[in-house]
This record gives C-alpha cells, structure tokens and sequence, in this order.
C-alpha cells in the first residue's frame, strides 16, 4: 500500500500550495500539486479603464510585479496597434532586468539554500526537522554568511528597478511606449554602479555557491526532470539593432527545438476548482487546485530560466532539480550582461511618452518570458472600458493540475522522486522550489470561452 | 549659508523617526532595558509583496529585524521549515506574548475557503481562522499593507472572494498601515514604537500618525506647479500631474519625504501620479490612476 504524503503549506514561494505525493517502496508514484489561494484578478479588471491594467495587474504578485506591468503595457500597445521606439524598449528592458535580479538573487538565497544549508537554529524562523545538510562546516558558515550578505544584494536590485521605475514593489515606470520617465546621465550612472557591484556579488558568491551545493547533493541532477518540455516566449529578444539578446519564442520537445506559435496554447480545467461556466467551484467532485492546465499542441511544458537557458544554447547540461537551480542563478549572470548592453544604448533625455487614446474597440495580447517563465495577458477592449482580461501565468504552467491523466509539470517532476524519509521528505520541496513556484499568480479565473485562442486577437 | 541650515527641521525629525526609533531600541536591547519579543508574520488572501517591501528596508535592515529587534518566529515566504512543522511553529506561538503582523486580506465567502494557509492536524486553516485565532492572542496586532488594513486590491469590484481588512473578524484593535505595498519604514518604525512605548499616536482611522499625518500635496516638491496652474498633460513631464489623476490630494502619507528604496525616487519623482496606494479605498475610489482628459473620469 502507498503511503501519502501532504505537505502544506509548501513555504518558501510566493503564496500558498499543498503537495500530495503516494510513496511506495520509497520513490513517488503519484503527485498533486494544489494552489490553495484565489483571488480573481480577471474578474476585477472587467469595467475599469484599460491604461489601468498596468498597475492594477502589478498587484498580483509582489516578487514578480514588474512581470505583470510589462504583459500588461504589451497586451495595451498590441490592442492600439503601437509601436514603441527601442529606446523606450531599452528602458523597461532595463526594469524588467532589476527584477529578474531580484527574484533570482532572493529565490536563490532566501528560497532555495534553506534546503541545503543549516541556518543558525538559534532563530526561530530557521529550526527545521530534517537532518539532510550535507555541507562542511566552513562551508556551510559561508553560505550563512552569503544569505544575510545577499539581502543588501537583492534590495540594491529593487534600488535599481525604482531608480528608473519610482517604487518597488509595484513600479510606476513600466508603461504604454517605454517608461513614464527619462533616463538622465545621473540615473544612467547609478544603475550603473549598482549593477557593478551586483555582478561582483554574483560571479564571486553565487555562482561559486551553486556549484558547491551541487557537488554534495549531486543526485539532484538525477531527480525531478519531468518531461523535458521546454517553452518559451522569448525576452531581450528582436532588437532593431541589437538584434536578440537573450532568447526567441522556441518550444522544445522530443528532442527538437522549433518555433513557438502562440495559436497552440490551449487552457483547460478539468482538475480545477471551475464549473463549465468558468465559475469558481469548490465543489466540483475530481478538482483538486485552482490552477488550471495551460497547454501548447495539447502537451504540458516547463517555463522558466531553464527553458531559456536550454532554448538560447546558453546551458544544455541536462533539465533536473539541479540544473534547474544552476541555469537560475547563470542566468543572473547573464542579465546583467543584457543590462550593461541596453545601459550602453540609452540615449539620456529622451521622452518616450504621448497623450494616448483608448481605443473603442480593440483586442491584443502581450506575450513575454519573465522571471520564472512565460507570461501572457490577453485583452479586449469594449465601449473603451476593459471587456474581458486574461493572464496564464508562468507557475499555472508548471503548476498546472492534470488534463486526462496527463500530469501537470511539476506533478510529472516530482513522480518517480525517491523519498529517503516518509516523515521528512525534503526531496520533494527540493523539486518543486527548483520551479520557484508563485502561486499568487498562478490562481485565477477567466470568462468567456474555456480555449484561449478562441478569443480574436490580433 | 550652510546648505543644512536652510532644511525644515519639522521635515527633517519626520524623515529619521524610523531611524531614531529604532536607534533606540538598539540601545535599549543592549542595556537590557529591553526584551526581544515574538513576531509572527502572517500572509493573507494577497500578494505577498509587503514582506518583499520589508527584505527592502534599510536601517534596520531585515536581518536586524530577525537576528536582533525580534524573536521572528514565522513568515510563509521565508521559514526554513515547512508543512506540519511550520505550521506547529505558527500556532504554538498563541498563549505566550507576541506581536502580530498580517498582510493581504481576510477572505470571508463560503468561510473563508479560497485562502488556505496550511494544515493543522491534518484540516485546512483558512486565513480567517488563522488570523481570528492569532489577532486575538496578540499583545498587538498589525495590518501591513493596503488589502490588510481595509481590503485593498483583493477587495476590488466585484470583490470576488469578499475580502476585507482585518480588523472586520477582530475585535482587537489593528494598527493600520495601508500602502500598496507598505514601506518599510512605516512598519519598522510602527514596531520599534511598539517594543518602546506601546501603541503609538494613531490617527481616527488607527493609522500612526508620525507617517500618515500630511497630505503627499501638502509636501509634494511640484507643489508650486500646483499654486501655479502648472498642469502635465502626460506621463514625463516635470510638472504637477494632479490633472492626469494624481490622488497626492487625498493621500496622507510622508512619500515626497521618505521616497522609496533607499530613499531613491518615488511615483511623482518617476514623473507618473500617486495613485493613492494608501489611502483606504484604494483601488476602486483612486481609479482612473491614469486619465488624459479630465481630472476625473474618462
């Protein structure tokens, strides 16, 4: 007989999940990932001003908001058919870049490494009950020391992002033609220097950190690879000048790379807590999440800097717990060489904004990869007032509930993952952080039209 | 002139009240005039985004939070532990002396069900019950953020799982410190205020008036664009925003002064509106947050 194995709540990731794994002869032979919150962003929007989208979106998610500004300002400019110069493109690039910093440096210290290293017990919010920290001592004091030391690290990255975007959380910078502001030689400068000393962070502390904890919990390249579905919508990508820097829309599976084609996504709930009218449905007899099943040709995939890393040529060591966590914290690596390039475009005192017009009538959607993976915000515009909103996530992708009896991808992850301890199973935190999971964004609900390209878009 | 003797000393015992505050409990830590207390950290139907706006503050930063100001004892965002073990952690805390901080709001529809925050011997833990059964064990409880303190963005039409602030299950007093998200500052300094006096000068609606007593108008440096009938037509402009929708008029907060990340920039600064992030009502009663033709509406 299979014993079960709940946990929840899963901590360490933005909002709210449970995970329930059957374990049989010590490995996972089946798993349900569960968002436990929702809000119902999609609902909200309907009837309010469509410029508003991009701080109202923001709100969804407090470690990832600058995500939900950009799909939002792109989703408004496809629907008034508007172009963007590049340097208003290199500008919310550059926001965008803080928060990709942000996110990694404290997913990565904040979230991860209480995996694998021993806090001070001495504090109440670092005792645990498990016993798998395999690091030496020395070692394991510095990567103590690394933890507090990245906190000044991944403030400075928001420091950055508000230079150029006001605040953060929730930035008034990102907005319809670039940034609502301009780049002055002053604030050019002080990114400059910032991002100086957030890259020295990175190549000297947790570059070497990540490949230290790789070597003592080596099997991890071994556990949670999943399907091996790589997705992704591209960023820093089709410049006029610059060309791409980073990635294009690819999808990869069985082996080959092709072009992503945004007709493909689908979205199901069968296993969601949503009636056949969209309605939220706590009720309903087999749904166990609220995150529903994004799709692309009918096949679940995973989001992320993996996807992206794997996709650009930039890492192909092999798609795992470990390899996930290592393209991560590469890829911070590698924005802040994207960063300097765009910093080095910036023409300093040019304004990107205009008098915008709401247009009656328009759809649009705006599809880009962000911190954890691929996000996209779909609008129509009725009447000049919002008529239908709505946002996949880059967690429903990974957290997705099951579709048939396909696994959602982090479900697929996690089976097969031996589990040493049946009371402490810190293998499986360890797969399902390696996704850096936001359920905050992830659960939410739509209406009008159970397929997402069954809505126009142009 | 010395340049500093031309500085508003009323501004400027405003902008270092955290610090000073805080200075103090650092000494009085250390002189033992002063015990570390219990800090629970309790997320709510929200976003999560105020505990990242707290791992923003600076003096103190959050590791003088946990390691020297305060026993912090849970945050789901960042507890080592996880599922039973956590949750144990959380409520053994009730029954001895702690302070509480909550953010994102209290889901009331079908009880509370759309917000789960864990499993208690094996039951789900809705927030409401969560935050009744913490809130009314807490020396002091405090609501962080806009959708703690009145509802916020979770609470926005049609309020799809009827959210509301906190204080609407408490019957204890919550300080309030809405903020879309809450600075912290306003959080560290409402807590060394706490650990040093108790409750500090609230105004009528529980909101410390050291950072919510004057209107962002009142101090907002495109105030003389304003007298003026300097008006921007659009984002970008270095003038005053008031008719693009600026609710700087109706929002008491101390942001033209204290700015944001490290004192860096603000909204205004960023040559966009305030959008009344922490005034209560926010976000239905600031929207328009961006309008080309009117000063309200369209």
């Amino acid at each position: 007989m299979p014993e079960r194995i709940t946990i929840n709540p899963v901590t360490r990731i933005s909002g709210f999940m449970e995970i329930q794994a059957d374990v049989e002869n010590h490995y996972v032979i089946n798993a349900k990932t569960k968002g436990m919150m929702f809000r119902g962003f999609e609902k909200m929007l309907i009837g309010r001003n469509p410029f508003d989208a991009v701080y109202f979106t923001q709100r969804i998610c407090g470690i990832c908001s600058t995500a939900h500004s950009m799909a939002s300002t792109l989703a408004l400019e496809s629907a008034m058919n508007f172009v963007p110069t590049e340097q208003g493109r290199y500008l919310r690039d550059i926001i965008h870049g803080c928060e990709f910093l942000q996110n990694h440096l404290r997913h990565f210290y904040q979230y991860t490494i209480p995996d694998f290293v021993k806090l001070p017990e001495n504090y109440p919010l670092f005792k645990t009950d498990h016993k798998d920290y395999r690091l030496p001592k020395e070692l394991n004091d510095k990567m103590v020391k690394d933890y507090f030391e990245s906190l000044d690290i991944s403030r400075s990255a928001h420091q950055m992002l508000a230079i150029l975007g006001g605040k953060a959380p929730h930035n008034h910078g990102v907005f319809i033609g670039g940034i609502t502001s301009q780049a002055t030689v002053d604030k050019i400068i002080a990114i400059k220097s910032i991002l100086d000393s957030i890259e020295v962070f990175i190549n000297q502390k947790m570059i070497p950190d990540v490949y230290e904890i790789a070597k003592y919990y080596s099997e991890y390249y071994h556990i949670g690879g999943g399907y091996g579905n790589l997705l992704s919508y591209g960023c820093f990508n089709n410049y006029k000048d610059l060309g791409t820097l980073y990635v294009n829309p690819l999808v990869y599976t069985n082996n080959t790379i092709s072009i992503f084609n945004p007709d493909e996504i689908t979205q199901e709930s069968q296993y969601a807590y949503y009636n056949d009218e969209n309605e939220p449905d706590i009720q309903k007899p087999q749904a166990y999440s609220w995150i529903k099943a994004p799709r692309y040709n009918n096949i679940p995939y995973e989001v992320g800097p993996l996807a992206r890393q794997w996709l650009s040529g930039n890492y192909r060591n092999g798609i795992s717990v470990m390899d996930r966590t290592i393209a991560r914290v590469l890829e911070a690596g590698k924005i802040v060489s994207i960063m300097k390039i765009l910093l080095q475009n910036l023409i300093p005192g040019i304004s990107v904004q205009q008098k915008y017009t709401v247009p009656e009538k328009a759809g649009g959607r705006g599809l880009i990869d962000t911190t954890r993976g691929a996000l996209g915000h779909w609008i129509n515009i009725d009447s000049g007032k919002i008529a239908f909103y709505q946002i996949i996530t880059p967690s429903a992708w990974n957290l997705s509930t099951q579709t048939g009896s396909i696994k959602g991808t982090a479900e697929q992850a996690i089976i097969g993952s031996p589990v040493r301890s049946i009371n402490t199973p810190v293998e499986i935190g360890r797969i399902i952080r390696s996704f850096d999971p936001c359920v905050s964004c992830a659960t939410h609900v739509y209406t009008g039209g159970k397929l997402v390209n069954t809505i126009q878009v142009v | 002139m010395d340049a500093a003797d031309l500085r508003c000393p009323y501004q400027e015992s405003r902008l270092k009240t955290t610090a000073s505050l805080v200075d103090l409990v650092r000494g009085n830590l250390a002189n033992g005039t002063l015990h570390k207390r219990n800090l629970v950290w309790l997320e709510l139907n929200g976003c999560s985004g105020n505990i990242i706006s707290l791992l923003n503050g600076q003096n103190p930063d959050f590791q003088y939070l946990i390691t020297q100001m305060t026993n912090f004892i849970y945050s789901n965002s960042l507890i080592a532990a996880e599922g039973n073990y956590a949750m144990d952690q959380l409520f053994n805390v009730i029954g001895s002396d702690y302070i509480l901080a909550a953010e994102g709001a209290v889901s009331l529809k079908d009880n509370g069900i759309y917000n789960i925050i864990g499993k208690n011997n094996g039951k789900p833990v809705t927030g409401l019950e969560a935050v009744k059964a913490l809130g009314e064990g807490a020396a002091h409880v405090i609501a962080v953020g806009a959708c703690a303190a009145h509802g916020g963005v979770s609470a926005a039409r049609p309020n799809p799982t009827e959210c509301f602030g906190i204080q609407n299950v408490l019957q204890k007093k919550a300080i309030k410190l809405p903020g879309c998200p809450c600075h912290p500052d306003w959080f560290m300094g409402t807590l060394a205020y706490l650990l040093l006096y108790g409750e500090p000068p609230l105004d009528n609606r529980d909101r410390p008036l050291m950072f919510y007593g004057t209107t962002i108008h009142d101090r907002c440096p495109r105030r003389s664009y304003f007298d003026r009938g300097i008006f921007a037509e659009k984002l970008g402009e270095e003038t005053c925003m008031f008719k693009i929708g600026c609710r700087g008029p109706v929002t008491p907060t101390d942001c033209p002064i204290r700015q944001w990340n490290g004192h860096v920039n603000w909204p205004i600064g960023d040559d966009s509106p305030c959008i009344g992030c922490a005034q209560f009502g926010f976000p239905d009663a600031m929207e328009p947050f961006i309008s080309y033709n009117t000063t309200r509406g369209g």
